[in-house]
Order: C-alpha cells, then structure tokens, then sequence
C-alpha cells in the first residue's frame, strides 16, 4: 500500500525463468529507483483489487424523478411520498418481489395515519426509542420492493421438508433463537412492509432499524449475503444527519451501522468503501470515548466512582476495538494481507487486560500463517502472556504449516485431553481430523469428523471437510453426501445449511 | 486446473471395476473465514440478534470479530501449481463391492503405483508412495493385512490411501499417472485386474528473477568487488513471503547480501511479502578471494567469471514452501 511506484515498462534485463538461466551481463540500462528497496510492478490494489466504479448514493438520480436522500432531505423538509415510488429496480439485478398496485402503495406509505396497530416488538427499552421531531419519515426503507424473495434452490433437499419448516406464526424471536435465520429474514421483511408500523412515530423507527438489523444479519446466516449487500442500499448514507435526532444522537443502533458498513462495501461494489465506514465509526467511538472521560474526570471526586460510567466507557472502548478488529478483516477480505498485517501491529491491546493481549496475539499469528511467515506466527505468540491453549493452538498450526504434520498431531491430541473449554473441543477435533487425512490416515480422520456429527457439531468446515473424504473413499459419494446432509437435518440443529455445505 | 484423461485401456475386460481411484490434492489447509456479526450492547430482550456463536466458524464462546479463525478446511479446488513447490495429492484405492452383491467378490492385494511425466522427459518417474509405515500397524491389520509391496486386501468400503509428494522443477504440462491392481476373487474364479489413471496439470512458474552485475570501483585493493542486484517478481497469483535470498559462491568469490536482514537497533526483521505482481529488489556484494598463491579465480572460456548461483526460498499460503536456484551468474570481462 505505501509503495505505488509505477516502473518503466521495458526492462533490458537479464531473465531467468524457472531453472533456466539466460544470462547475460552487457551493457545494462538499470533504472532502479534508489529511495526504496521494493518496487511495484502495479500498484498492488490494481491486481488483487480491480478499481471498480464507485456507486453510491447519488446513484439513485438516474431515476425519472430523483429520490430525495437523507442526505439532501433536512429535517424541516416533508417528504415528498410521490416521489419515494420511483423505480429503482435497474440498480437491481436480483429478482424482485412484485410491487403491489400504485393505490395501496400510495395509501401505505403516504399516511402515518394509517398505522392500525403496533407491532409487538416496538416494546423497547427507553434508551433505544429516543425523542424524535415528528418530521422525521423512514418510509423510504418500508418499500416492499427493497426486500427479495427467498428462495429454496439453495438448500440441501433433506432440509426442504415441511416438516422442518417453523409453524408461519412462530414469533420473530423465537425463529432467530431457534436458529430458523431464513424464516426469520422472511418474517422481518413481512413485518417491515407489513402495514403496522408507522414510519415517523419513534418507536416504530426504533423497531423499524431493529427490523432491518434482523433481516440483514439473518440473510448472511443463511448463505445470502449477497442480497443483504443489496439491501443494505436501501439505507444509504447512515453518516447523514438526517438518522440523528436534535440532540444528535444516532437514531441507528450501533450493531446495524456496522454491520452496514461491510455489506455496503459489498452493495456498492467497492470494499474500500468498508475501510472507510470502520474509520469513520472508530471516529466518533473516539469522540463519544474522550467526553465520558472528561465527564469522570470533571464529576468524580477521589474514591468514587460513577458504575453507570465506568460501563459506558467500558462498552465504548469495546467497540473501538472492535472496529480496530473489523478493519484487519476488512483488509484480508480485500486480499491485502501485507497491509493487514501492518495495521494489526499498530493495534495495542487495552494495558490491563491481558486475555485480550493473548487474543490479539493469536490473531496476528493466525494472519502471519495466512501470509506464509510462519516464524513471525510464532513469535507473535511467544511475546504474549496469554492463555496456554491459545499458544498450542498456534502451534499446531504452525506444525502443519511446516508439513510436520505428527507434531501437529501430538499437538491436537494433547489439547483434546486436557482441554477445559469445551466450546473449543470441535475445533481442536476437527483439526487432529485434517491433519491425519494429510498423513494417510483417512479412516481415523473420517471416524473423527462422524463422531463429531453424532455429537451434535454441524458447522461449515465441518460438513464440507467430511463430504470431502466422502468423495475420497468411495464412487457413489453423493448418497454419502445426501445421508449427512439427511442425519444433520433429522437432528433439528440450529443455523442454516446449503448444498456448498456437503459439496451437493 | 487438473483434469482427468479416460483411463488407458489397459485392461480389455469390459466390465466395471471392483476398486475406484479417488485423487485429492493436498495443498495446505486452509484457515476459515468467518464474518462474525456485530451484536447489540448490552444485549435487549427479547432478542432480535441472533446468538453470538451463529456468524462464528464453530460455535466457540470467545468474543472474537477477526475474519480468520483457526478452524483447518481442506482445499476445495485444485488451485494453481507452481516450479519450486512440492506437489502433495493423497490417493485412494476403493473398494466398491457393496455388501452383499451376488456373485460376492473378494478384493485383495490391492496395490497403487505412482509416477509423473515430466515436459522434459519422456520417461516418467515413479513416485515414492507414503505414508510406508502406518503409525498405527494394529488398528491397519483390522481393516486389512499390510504386507509390503504384496499390497493390501480391502473390505467393502474400505480404502487404501497413499500420499505422493513431488518436487515441481519445470513449467509446463506434467502427468500423473495411478496404476492401481488388485485381485478379484469370486466363489468360482479369480483373477488380477489392473487400471491406469491419468492426470494432468500445468505446472506455472511463480518467481521470475532478473539479474545484472556491475564492477564497483576499486578502492585500491587488490581484489576486485561487483555488485549483484536481481530483482525478484512474484508472477503467480498468491501472495508470498521471501524466506530467504543467498547468493551461493563458488571457491575464490565471497559475497555479502545487503538485504533486509541488515538491521538497525531495535529493529525487527520483516520478510518482505510479495502479492501477485509484486517485484523486491535484492543486491549482493560479490568479492574475489585470491588463493595461496595470490590467483584470482579463472575466466570461463566465453570470458565470463562465474561467481555462484542465486537460490531463493520463499513460504505461501499457510507455509507452502517454495524454493528455487538460479544457473549461473556472473560478471561478463572487458
């Protein structure tokens, strides 16, 4: 990222292809740049990341009558209802739901009024539904049109069956509780284009955001997140002043202004945009941060504390480092590993809390693995005073990351025998599973993965790992594949699955 | 992408065979990638959020928001094969009579045989099969007796797995060739049956290295100095990091890399990584080392002085090795 150093196409230089050597040293016009050691042959965002066109906002004046925005619409402005209908659907390329007629479009978004009965979620606690000027309008973001249609083309056939299937009046909760993430975006789109909620009373706008939080996060549980990247659009600029009240606070919780951060990256076709999202977040985390310092340092007197502040200042570094977190994912996710790596060592974990020095740690030396430099993993873990099993996992990795693959081995075994956290036993299993399909040790790999399906585990890496050996030891994989997939659904567990997840 | 040529007809019997061939290859896991939801704080009820293990890898109760988690996936493609790599596959011998089929056939001495056709050779060399001694000799006798070269008996269902590890020297089109042979044994006969499995691949070279050499003034030393710089262009399409660059010379050269190992003070040393199309710049100082007797190393015939070969060593994705040495490099005399 630091060196974009565009050099001279033609170099008369010597090449050396593979081992052949072609060498000859005449009278060479080098032209090596002397202030850096490293060049690029392209800036490196031109190879791993084509410039693509920005789409933004703005976007949506193609339209015949242009939408107003939250950015442009102040808060004295009215709405114009009218021009919320235009049709947006050429930025789509998604199948659409049918819109309903002009009429009962019309009626539903245009009259607060109409509002018959309020939802049984909007029971929220005061801190979520804050004071609003009434002029404040979302129905922009209850147009049935932002929502797709679901469909089963993706699920694995033996999840297809009604009998699996939540009774339609399960409540919201109960679906995302029960792990029902596709129901569950189904209902929350029903329930956001459902007639119930008005779009500027405030607390159908705290349910409103809490809606679309649910859709969208459900929709990437269950393999759409592509949708959700589409849908997200509907939000648009979530920086606006326009999603804030008078006293300026944010209307948005702050789970869905993050979360819209990446997947409008995704929507908008540009993933630097969700850099620049977590760098704008980590701004005002910063802010909000340094007033509620200032305001302990101001009101407490020695030997007091104020509880209710000390948390929010708590939650709020949190979140900061949360973000710090999300913006290392964000540049792996664009395949700038090099740059993630720098930008995760300028992070410092909080002086006083050594278990997230330890998980920092292991998260460097996860990325260093990623990268190849298997050293530099293991010295990342060797500075930190952190949690033992966290070390051996990284261990571990690295063991088999050198194709010592019997240390690695030990390595598992050893942790799944002294382990005290149960939650990280799959993990640890499933690994010692891998690791012995690479010493051709595919029968004890395959009993490991199964016994681990009995139990109850179904996660990605899991079925996919399994259905791999599946395909390894026998011709007639598939009905292997259809049996795991048919075990798994007969045993009611949470989350969703896809054909991707047993290679079907 | 490797793909599979119709198995030779090696065997004229038309008939199915009792034993599959199943080929995986075994480039290093990789980690998962996991997209962990931000989740409300403090958390309302009831709850709208799905619970926090749901966007997790594996349901692990840490608190973690990093995209990479140290969950192993096998790969799920072939991906790309470079010079300088170790070719890794794992093969399986399977055996496919179902349980109870009528005339009952019984499998043994299932034997695999492995090797691989080189651009530049057309022998084929055989490939050394691992792994030779299975860790666990008990529990390998319950599923079939181990008997060398003799080859394996096999249940139905069961499989014979072997791992070959080959060293990518040459770009271009390379073969992998799996015979597999067994024995076929039905209540009324039996017979030894045999099939061949061809597999091929480009193998792509991933480092390209340029190189010149230039005489360094003399400061009124005898000996003379050149300076060696090689500029090194990652031309494969993963990101990787340099290992190691050392220019290896021959008796009457010394040479000194002045590379990113030199360090100042509390400095620490950063292997450079190299994303596709990435080029590091590397620079030696080469020095000629008189012998007893005060000669000078001698002039090839074309009047060049050689002074060594160049050998870099690089890791990939998770670790994946690479390594790879140059011809011959040296200094063209006036």
């Amino acid at each position: 990222m630091d060196h974009l150093v565009e050099q001279p196409d033609s170099h008369p230089t010597t090449l050396i292809t593979g081992l052949r050597c072609i060498d000859f040293s005449g009278p060479l016009e080098f032209c090596y740049m002397s202030h850096s050691q490293k060049e690029r042959k392209f800036p490196s965002s031109q190879v791993s990341l084509p410039r693509r066109p920005t789409r933004g906002p703005l976007d949506i004046g193609e339209t015949p009558i242009p939408l107003p925005s939250p950015t442009s619409t102040g808060p004295s402005l009215p709405h114009q209802p009218s021009s919320l209908l235009s049709p947006t659907t050429s930025q789509f390329m998604t199948p659409r739901l049918a819109s309903p007629t002009p009429g009962s479009n019309l009626s539903l978004l245009t009259s607060p009024s109409f509002r018959t009965a309020h939802s049984t979620l909007s029971t929220q606690s005061p801190s979520r539904s804050p004071s609003l000027a009434p002029s404040k309008n979302f129905s922009f973001l209850l147009r049935p049109e932002i929502y797709h249609p679901l469909t089963l083309l993706d699920v694995p056939p033996p999840f297809r069956v009604s009998a699996l299937q939540p009774d339609p009046s399960t409540s919201l909760p109960d679906l995302v509780s029960s792990g029902n993430f596709r129901s569950a975006a189904i209902k929350a789109a029903q329930l956001l284009t459902s007639e119930d909620l008005s779009p500027s009373l405030p607390a159908d706008i705290a349910t409103i955001f809490e809606l679309i939080y649910t859709r969208l996060s459900c929709l990437t549980l269950c393999g759409q997140t592509a949708l959700a990247a589409q849908e997200v659009k509907a939000l648009e600029d979530l920086n606006s002043s326009y999603y804030r009240d008078e006293e300026g606070r944010h209307l948005v919780p702050w789970e869905l202004r993050v979360l819209a951060v990446r997947l409008q990256g995704m929507g908008f076709n540009d993933a630097r945009r969700g850099v620049m999202g977590y760098y704008e977040l980590a701004r005002e985390a910063r802010l909000t941060l340094t007033s509620l310092k200032k305001s302990r340092s101001s009101m407490s007197t020695p030997g007091e504390t104020n509880e209710a502040l000390e948390n929010e200042i708590e939650f709020w570094s949190t979140r900061l480092q949360e973000l710090g977190i999300r913006v290392a994912s964000a540049l792996v996710e664009m395949e700038d590993l090099e740059g993630a790596a720098r930008f995760l060592s300028t992070l410092s974990p909080p002086s006083d809390n050594s278990a997230s020095a330890s998980t920092l740690a292991t998260q460097k030396a996860l990325l260093f693995l990623c990268l190849g430099d298997v050293e530099a993993a293991r010295s990342a873990i060797s500075i930190s005073a952190g949690e033992e099993s966290e070390k051996k996992v990284i261990l571990a990795l690295a063991h088999m990351a050198d194709s010592d693959f019997s240390s690695a081995v030990e390595i598992w075994e050893d942790l799944i025998s002294s382990s005290f956290s149960p939650s990280e036993l799959p993990m640890y299993r499933q690994n010692l599973g891998v690791c012995f399909l690479y010493l051709g040790r595919m029968e004890e790999a395959r009993d490991i993965l199964e016994a681990l399906v009995e139990e109850g585990s179904s996660f990605h890496a899991l079925t996919f790992n399994l259905s791999t050996i599946y395909e390894l030891c026998t011709e007639r994989s598939r009905a292997l594949k259809i049996g795991l997939a048919e075990k798994i659904a007969g045993m009611g567990s949470k989350g969703e699955k896809a054909n991707g997840d047993f290679k079907l | 992408m490797a793909h599979q040529r119709t198995s030779s007809t090696v065997d004229s019997v038309k008939e199915p065979h009792s034993v599959s061939l199943k080929v995986l290859r075994l480039s290093r896991p990789s980690l998962s990638v996991q997209h962990p939801l931000p989740l409300p704080t403090p958390s309302p009820s009831p709850t709208n959020s799905p619970a926090p293990s749901a966007s997790l890898a594996y349901p692990s109760t840490k608190n973690d928001a990093f995209i990479l988690s140290p969950l192993l996936t096998l790969p799920p493609a072939f991906g790309s094969a470079y010079v300088g790599e170790t070719f890794s596959c794992t093969l399986c011998a399977n055996n496919e009579v179902l349980l109870g089929s009528n005339p009952s056939k019984v499998i043994s001495n299932v034997r695999i045989e492995a090797e691989m056709k080189i651009p530049s050779s057309g022998i084929p060399l055989p490939l050394r099969l691992g792994p030779e001694n299975p860790s666990d000799a008990d529990e390998e006798k319950e599923e079939g007796k181990v008997v060398g070269k003799e080859g394996v008996d096999l249940e139905p269902g069961k499989s014979l797995q072997k791992v070959v590890n080959f060293d990518l020297k040459e770009e271009g089109s390379h073969v992998l060739a799996v015979t597999v042979t067994y024995s076929e044994t039905t209540p009324t006969s039996g017979r030894i049956r045999t099939f061949r499995k061809l597999y091929q691949f480009v193998c792509k070279g991933c480092m390209v290295v340029r190189t010149k050499t230039g005489l360094l003034p003399s400061s009124g030393e005898k000996s003379r100095k050149w300076a060696l710089e090689a500029q090194l262009e990652n031309t494969g399409e993963e990101t990787i990091s340099l290992d190691m660059v050392v220019l290896e010379t021959k008796d009457g050269f010394r040479s000194q890399g002045i590379n990113w190992e030199i360090l100042s003070e509390g400095e620490k040393m950063e292997k450079p990584v190299l994303m596709p199309g990435d080029v590091q710049q590397v620079c030696f100082l080469v020095e000629e080392v008189p012998d007893a007797e005060g000669k000078g190393p001698e002039p090839t015939a074309e009047g060049k002085l050689i002074f060594g070969i160049l050998s870099l060593a690089w890791r990939g994705t998770m670790g994946n090795r690479g390594f790879l040495s140059t011809g011959a490099l040296g200094a063209r005399l006036k």
